[in-house]
């Protein structure tokens, strides 16, 4: 009886995640995972995008991009970026998200300012600051109107600040999703472990220092995670809002891989950036994976789960 | 361990199965198997008056007045072919520089498209994909003087230029009086001084959009066409390379200009063409008196600003000389728009579109209603309204040669490096010998 | 509430705002407004009105702006197409991505964590990347100037942010649960649909968002599929209104104001899912 029950369940078990997993595997495979396959061979090549490939190169322009100090720049570049956000948008979204928890008059409107810059597209988000941006412009009269006329610097024509500009620029553009993403994260903690707490003398602050943000280390490692990657590819804004410049002041990796790649008609160099981008990326979420994401608190507080 | 082991080889395994069958199935798909998505039909070997015969035409004319122009010109097309009926496809400048390489890689190119000539065309007839028009345009081609020549690769025609453009100063007379110019200068020196006048009232002397960083290549190129005798400015394109020392000449004559200070503040950040923050947009507003830019400018400029006595304040001087050059004082860098065929295409009915469009009628019809630059077909240079436009033709007439810019004359990726090193060299960043060595040898 | 908090003394009780929060909240509702108020006022101006005073009020007051979009027909056939591709690429990411999470965190298989790895690589490269070997792939089945050629890529690469959000969500659910499910019959699917999902909602909610706007703003795939403007979608519509009405810089942000709006109200519609939340999952 016993027997049966269990080579049942077992062919129960492979139906049940077929069904679940094919229809995302096919779709994952036929266009994301196909398309990046043949990509990726693009980058042994020399190509105008015109024509065949014909010209291999084999890893030529892999080492031609690590010998590219503007690359280099643009790797440097982009880890200051996503160091910053990890250590500004951070704390900030965190604080941001345990204030709008709280229940208080008007926080679903506040919710949604918040959230609004995200649902912008990049490019209206860059042509709006540009506007603000400019010599006398918004900013600056902001700025002399409140003494501090001292700061004042050419944002985007400055060399040394363009690349801090666009960071205050994805800051505000982004800083809503993590926000939002928090927010899910505070909904999933039980009252209840917030009641005792509270019955044990825990002041607010306590409470939240000691269960709730513990509690949230979930949702943060995925914050984490995904605000990482992110500002490893960024491209969007910081393309329209200084174009990488001036003189390469401002470029990413991805900034990098359009102007040098695919704009310049390199097809084989574009998509060897892209692949470095990528190992990147691959290297990080491997190593995150392995020490920061397998912990969580199923185990701690109820049968583990898998 | 042994299962995750064995995990990552199956994992391994899919990618590579997928690379395997991704390769198989052709790389570079010149397939002509492909379904056809609303494009080309047909390719007829007779005369037009034939098949019935649908082509496809994209071009960068999405905005008025040029859009209502190429309809009224598809319409009047029409009626004296009636078998052919072209399609109309705009698509916006920006974007059709993304578009385009995807469509020539594909099995259904437009049929019909426009191009800049020079060496991106030279790139763009690798692909196997356009036409080539030297025998059916033959008989009326030599009309169009020496501009047919910039659409050649290897002295075959596989475009036709349909409008083309010159490079100048656009300055604003009112400004000019308020600072006591006189008369815009002609040699370097000049301009320097009037620079300073301008300054000394307040006035941005010269906007440019350095953002955009092709504004800056033309301040390099100009020295360049100034400096080096025309031969030397043909080879240095065909064999992309920058040896001669006049292109070093050209860098130190750049270096001096640039010390002094000519352009508006934060220059590095101002676009070219975008909104009223736009170099365009500062001097139609009379934030700045000058700009060096192509002939699409006036338009440019209409677009940004509320000023309506804008066309009577605009002004054109030609690129002053420089003292001591060995170069031409009357060159003029230049380029303009023209259209190719692609292999798809019903011929002859495409090389009898693209001789339409250069006849006489439409050439006038398309510079007084729209005025995109100047005619390709010399007979519809009287067309030209705007005054300052007509000063830019009269130099272009007058030009002992056009030098097409250097980042279209070239193929795509040194042209593109040559600006990059331009810009960054405005930027303070680069030796002037950076912009020399940017321009590698053929790939 | 339970009624052990409703014993407890009133200070307690309920966590009472402090005037810093306040102060916090303002600056940060500031701080964020203020540019999108740019947006949506700058709508009112002409071109010559900005430049004139960059941060001023609308001076006069021009209403053509919005009203000439809200009445044209290309706007709404924009819109018509955003919506169709965001709601097809969001419902086929949740649904998959939700069933494949729930594949990956609660059941035990070999290869389990080499999948997700697979999956979770799908966010590290932009989408850009795949553009040329996409559009070659899109044209040979036939799916250019073609909504679900839009629509199913936007959907595919959606899928590793939604499964990446939702696994550890969805192992968070106790164990227990499952198994009372089970006691009463229910198959490991039932459980899903039933008891899972619902518990999930922040997170479904979250991903939902996610993908709704990632598909709403995406601008260079429906470039490059795209060519019939009818099918455009509402960026590539505010890119060729942009040169079509020059630099018009009142009329785009006008019509950008408006291509937002519809996002938004998804997010205030979803916002009250988000606020339901899950607390009370654990119940004795």
């Amino acid at each position: 009886m016993a027997r049966s029950t269990t080579a049942d369940a077992t062919v129960r078990k492979k139906i049940e995640l077929t069904i679940l997993l094919a229809p995302a595997l096919v779709l994952f495979v036929g266009f994301v995972l196909l398309p990046i396959v043949i990509a990726a061979y693009y980058s042994l090549f020399n190509w105008t995008g015109y024509g065949p490939l014909s010209d291999f190169v084999g890893m030529r322009n892999y080492t031609f991009a690590f010998g590219d100090p503007v690359f280099v720049q643009a790797i440097e570049h982009t880890l200051i970026l996503t160091v910053l956000a990890l250590v500004v948008q951070g704390p900030l979204s965190l604080g941001i998200a345990l204030l709008l928890n709280r229940k208080f008059r008007g926080r679903g409107f506040l919710r949604l300012i918040i959230f609004a810059p995200y649902v912008l597209p990049p490019a209206v988000t860059a042509v709006m600051w540009s506007l603000m941006l400019y010599p006398g412009g918004f900013v600056d009269q902001l700025l002399k109107s409140v003494g501090l006329g001292g700061l004042i610097q050419e944002w985007l024509a400055n060399l040394h600040i363009v690349l801090y500009t666009n960071f205050v620029v994805l800051t505000w553009q982004y800083i809503g999703f993590g926000i939002v993403l928090l927010l899910a994260g505070l909904q999933g903690i039980p009252v209840e472990l917030k009641e005792a707490a509270a019955i044990d003398g825990a002041t607010p602050w306590q409470v939240t220092r000691r269960v709730t943000i513990p509690l949230l280390a979930p949702t943060i490692r995925i914050w984490v995670f995904i605000t990482v990657i992110g500002s490893l590819q960024v491209f969007d804004v910081v393309w329209i809002l200084t174009g990488g410049g001036p003189a390469n002041a401002s470029t990413t990796m991805a900034t990098y891989m359009f102007l040098d790649g695919f704009r310049s008609l390199e097809f084989g160099y574009g998509t060897a950036i892209a692949v470095i981008l990528f190992a990147f990326c691959f290297v990080f979420s491997l190593v995150y994976q392995r020490f920061a994401l397998r912990r969580d608190t199923a185990g701690a507080l109820t049968r583990a789960v898998g | 361990m042994r299962s995750r082991r064995a995990c990552a080889a199956v994992a391994l395994a899919v990618a590579t199965a997928t690379a395997v069958a991704a390769c198989s199935s052709g790389s570079s798909s010149s397939s002509s198997t492909s379904t056809s998505t609303g494009a080309s039909s047909s390719s007829s070997p007779s005369a037009s008056t034939a098949a019935k015969v649908t082509l496809t035409w994209w071009n960068n004319a999405t905005a008025q007045p040029l859009l209502g122009v190429w309809q009224s010109v598809i319409k009047s097309f029409e009626a004296t072919h009636p078998n052919i009926t072209i399609q109309n496809v705009p698509i916006q400048n920006e974007q059709f520089t993304t578009k385009i390489p995807l469509a020539l890689q594909s099995g259904s190119p437009p049929d019909i498209y426009q191009q800049w000539g020079g060496g991106q065309e030279a790139t763009q007839v690798t692909s196997g994909k356009l036409t080539n028009l030297t025998s059916s345009v033959s008989s009326w081609i030599g009309e169009l003087g020496s501009a047919a020549a910039g659409w050649q690769v290897k002295g075959q025609q596989y475009g036709v230029p349909f409008d083309l453009h010159v490079v100048g100063f656009w300055y604003r007379k009112d400004l000019f009086a308020t600072a006591g110019i006189t008369s815009p200068p002609t040699t370097i020196a000049q301009l320097e001084s009037d620079d300073a006048k301008l300054k000394a009232k307040g006035i941005a002397p010269i906007a440019i959009g350095s953002k955009d960083r092709w504004p800056d290549a033309f301040y390099w190129e100009y020295f360049a066409v100034r400096e080096c005798p025309s031969a030397t400015i043909k080879t240095a394109m065909t064999s992309v390379s920058l040896t001669p020392a006049c292109f070093t000449k050209a860098s130190a004559d750049l270096t001096a200009f640039l010390k002094t200070n000519p352009f508006q503040a934060a220059f590095l950040g101002t676009p070219a063409q975008q909104g009223a923050g736009s170099s365009a947009g500062l001097v139609a507003n009379g934030k700045a008196a000058m700009e060096l830019q192509g002939d699409w400018d006036p338009s440019v400029m209409a677009g940004v600003t509320t000023n309506k006595k804008l066309s009577s304040e605009l002004g054109w001087f030609p690129f002053p000389a420089v003292t001591g050059a060995q170069g031409d004082a009357t060159a003029v860098l230049g380029g303009g728009d023209g259209m190719s065929c692609t292999t798809g295409a019903a011929e002859p009915a495409c090389a009898e579109f693209l001789q339409y469009l250069d006849s006489t009628p439409v050439q006038e019809q398309l510079i007084k209603v729209a005025s995109p630059g100047l005619p390709a077909n010399p007979a519809a240079v009287s067309a030209i309204s705007l005054p300052a436009e007509q000063t830019a033709a009269a130099a272009d007439k007058a030009a002992s040669y056009v030098a097409t810019y250097f980042d279209t004359a070239m193929p795509t990726q040194p042209g593109q490096n040559l600006d990059n090193a331009v810009a960054n060299f405005f930027a303070g960043q680069g030796s002037s010998t950076a912009i020399i060595s940017s321009v590698t040898g053929p790939a | 509430m339970t009624a052990l908090s409703a014993r407890l003394p009133a200070r307690r009780d309920r966590y009472t705002i402090l005037p810093l929060t306040y102060l916090v909240a303002i600056v940060i509702l500031g701080v964020t407004i203020v540019p999108l108020l740019f947006v949506f006022v700058d709508g009112f101006r002409t071109t010559g009105d900005i430049s004139n005073s960059p941060t001023g009020l609308p001076h006069p007051w021009v209403w053509a702006n919005y009203g000439s979009i809200l009445t044209t027909a290309p706007f709404w056939e924009f819109l018509g197409n955003s919506a169709l591709i965001a709601t097809v690429a969001t419902v086929l990411a949740v649904a998959f991505g939700s069933m494949a999470a729930f594949a990956l965190s609660r059941y035990v298989f070999r290869c389990r964590e080499a999948l997700f790895t697979l999956f979770v690589s799908g966010l590290l490269f932009p989408i850009g990347v795949a553009a040329l070997p996409l559009y070659l792939l899109l044209e040979r089945v036939g799916l250019l100037d073609n909504q679900f050629g839009v629509a199913l890529p936007e959907a595919a690469f959606a899928l590793p942010m939604t499964m990446f959000i939702l696994r550890p969500f969805m192992r968070a659910i106790p164990g227990e649960l499952e198994d009372a499910a089970m006691v009463d019959g229910a198959g490991k699917l039932r459980f899903f649909v039933q008891i899972l999902l619902p518990l999930a909602k922040p997170a479904m909610v979250t991903v939902t968002l996610l993908s709704f706007v990632t598909s709403w703003n995406q601008y260079l795939l429906p470039l490059l599929v795209f060519t019939t403007s009818s099918h455009f979608t509402l960026p590539l519509g505010v890119a060729t209104y942009q040169s079509q009405y020059s630099q018009n810089t009142g009329a785009i942000l006008a019509f950008t104001a408006l291509a937002a709006v519809p996002a938004l109200g998804v997010f205030m519609f979803a916002e009250r899912y988000l606020v339901a939340g899950a607390a009370g999952a654990v119940k004795g």
